[in-house]
């Protein structure tokens, strides 16, 4: 069987570029928003797929989640799926936050629209990381206010051998509001990572 | 091999509409999968504001995908299911489909012109009007089969199970709110000598009859359920024991004073009714009351209404 696990040093070396990656995309959106975002530093874990249904369901019991999927595809067979999970209660402060007040957007509209914002402001650094470049598919609906959420990441995790775990937390002067963002990624475009992660861990 | 000649005619036959806007919303260019369908020239709209160029346009909602991308040089996306079309374009299904627009998947992508400073949003457009028709017919086919689940085939009044879900409801309902709510439960007196008389199909023609007279009396919130045979039931919401008795008395006659027309003969028929209402009991406890007072009716001479009491 192969394995896809990471060194420590490769490990430690996706972490710093996820977080810088993360950076980047906060100074945009800070841009955008013409305010002031506060992003933390995320939490970061790379985890066995299997692990994430559980994981998520134990974390929100009972709760309905929303989770938007993106797939992107990169250079040199890099290539993955993020998905965001949202609470509900969560929906309106992201609506205050991106201005989508008196609106005709629906939830649907304003949760993939945030989550393409999110995710490809990222991925756009990362790539920029990984000295490679994505181009996005557009964002699907997995659940809608679902309180079964967990099956449903279960069957898309089950295609992926890797998962990196990330926990958001977006902060403006009146507003805040976290959601999970997961980073999919199979096994081939494991291998294709850590042959890039050398080779930047080479230069330093 | 140079394949600048490619770009052309790739993009002239392109099954994908593409837009490219500059930084102010301008038109750039757009390609024949657009000009054919809108019936435009480039000539005549380049250099204008995309949102004088197409009418009803959803401009305040574009105006912030197209700033969120040239901002963050970042794709946004939109999709058919949450927004059926952007631009107002035909399509090539008119039988079909009952929408009068294509359907529409857009991607918005920024792209900076080799100078590095000029930026523009490519706007690529797909016909999604497939999707959306297949999508629209599997809706009206579930619609129909949910109609179909809930209604009694020989009458099209509700079916039983469907009815006694719907005095659950009712029942619960009342309890919460401390509204009254009633029910009726009739049967077609001597439909077995009706049977035999007119034959199985004369028996099948009165039930329908009377089915659609009952349902002309009834209000819209009223619901008319088969029982079971020649048994219905009426749940009727929001109405005391009282008037439930008056609304069974005015059924009863009218059923009475109506022949019904079968291959040319005409078929005189009335129906016992049993009347109960909820106080505080099951809706299983609340038929069982309602049947009790049929029989009464039944065992009174027929052609008459029975109210349940306690003793």
């Amino acid at each position: 069987m192969t394995d896809f696990s990471f060194s420590e040093e490769q490990r430690d070396g996706l972490q710093e570029l996820v977080n810088i990656a993360m950076g980047l995309a906060s100074d945009k959106l800070a841009r955008y928003l013409n305010t002031l975002v506060h992003l933390q530093v995320p939490a970061i874990k790379l985890v066995k797929t299997d692990y994430l249904p559980t994981h998520f369901a134990n974390r929100y019991p009972q709760q309905s989640m929303t989770m938007i999927s993106l797939g992107f595809f990169g250079d040199h067979g890099l290539r993955g799926e993020t998905i965001m999970l949202y609470q509900l209660a969560n929906v309106d402060t992201i609506a205050k936050l991106l201005g989508y007040n008196n609106d005709d957007s629906s939830e649907a509209e304003m949760l993939t629209d945030i989550s393409s914002i999110l995710t490809t402001t990222f991925l756009n650094g990362l790539a920029e990381q990984l000295e490679n470049n994505f181009s996005y598919a557009a964002p699907r609906i997995l659940s809608s206010r679902d309180q079964h959420f967990a099956e449903k990441l279960a069957s898309t995790a089950k295609q992926w051998q890797l998962a990196l775990q990330v926990d958001i937390r977006y902060q403006l002067i009146d507003y805040s509001f976290n959601c999970d963002m997961i980073l999919l990624i199979p096994g081939e475009a494991v291998l294709r990572l850590r042959v890039i992660l050398d080779k930047i861990l080479a230069n330093f | 091999m140079q394949l600048d000649w490619l770009l052309q005619p790739l993009l002239s036959q392109l099954n994908t509409g593409v837009l490219i806007l500059d930084s102010q919303h301008n038109v750039v260019f757009l390609n024949q999968f657009i000009t054919r369908r809108a019936d435009l020239q480039l000539a005549e709209v380049e250099g204008k504001l995309v949102y004088t160029v197409f009418s009803g346009l959803p401009e305040a909602w574009l105006r912030r995908k197209l700033d969120g991308v040239l901002a963050l040089q970042a794709p946004a996306f939109s999709s058919w299911e949450q927004r059926q079309y952007i631009i107002k374009l035909p399509h090539l299904r008119p039988v079909s489909s009952d929408s009068e627009y294509m359907a529409q998947n857009c991607s918005m992508l920024p792209l900076t012109a080799p100078d590095g400073v000029s930026q523009y949003v490519c706007l690529l457009i797909e016909d999604a009007t497939d999707a959306y028709v297949y999508q629209h017919q599997l809706q009206q086919s579930m619609s129909m089969l949910e109609l179909a689940n809930r209604t009694d085939g020989l009458t099209g009044v509700y079916n039983r199970s469907y009815w006694q879900s719907q005095l659950e409801y009712e029942t619960q309902r009342a309890a919460r709110y401390q509204h009254p709510v009633s029910l009726l439960l009739f049967d077609l007196d001597k439909f077995k000598q009706l049977n035999d008389r007119y034959g199985h199909q004369g028996g099948d023609a009165v039930l329908i009859e009377l089915s659609a007279m009952i349902t002309e009396l009834l209000r819209d919130t009223d619901l008319l359920g088969r029982y079971g045979g020649e048994e219905f039931g009426i749940i009727l919401p929001e109405t005391n024991l009282a008037c439930a008795q008056l609304v069974a008395n005015r059924i009863c006659a009218a059923v009475a004073a109506q022949k019904i027309l079968f291959n040319g003969q005409s078929i005189a028929v009335t129906i016992s009714i049993g009347v109960a209402s909820y106080t505080n009991q099951t809706a299983d406890e609340l038929i069982q009351q309602a049947d009790m007072a049929l029989y009464n009716a039944k065992r009174l001479g027929r052609n008459q209404v029975a109210v349940w009491t306690a003793d």
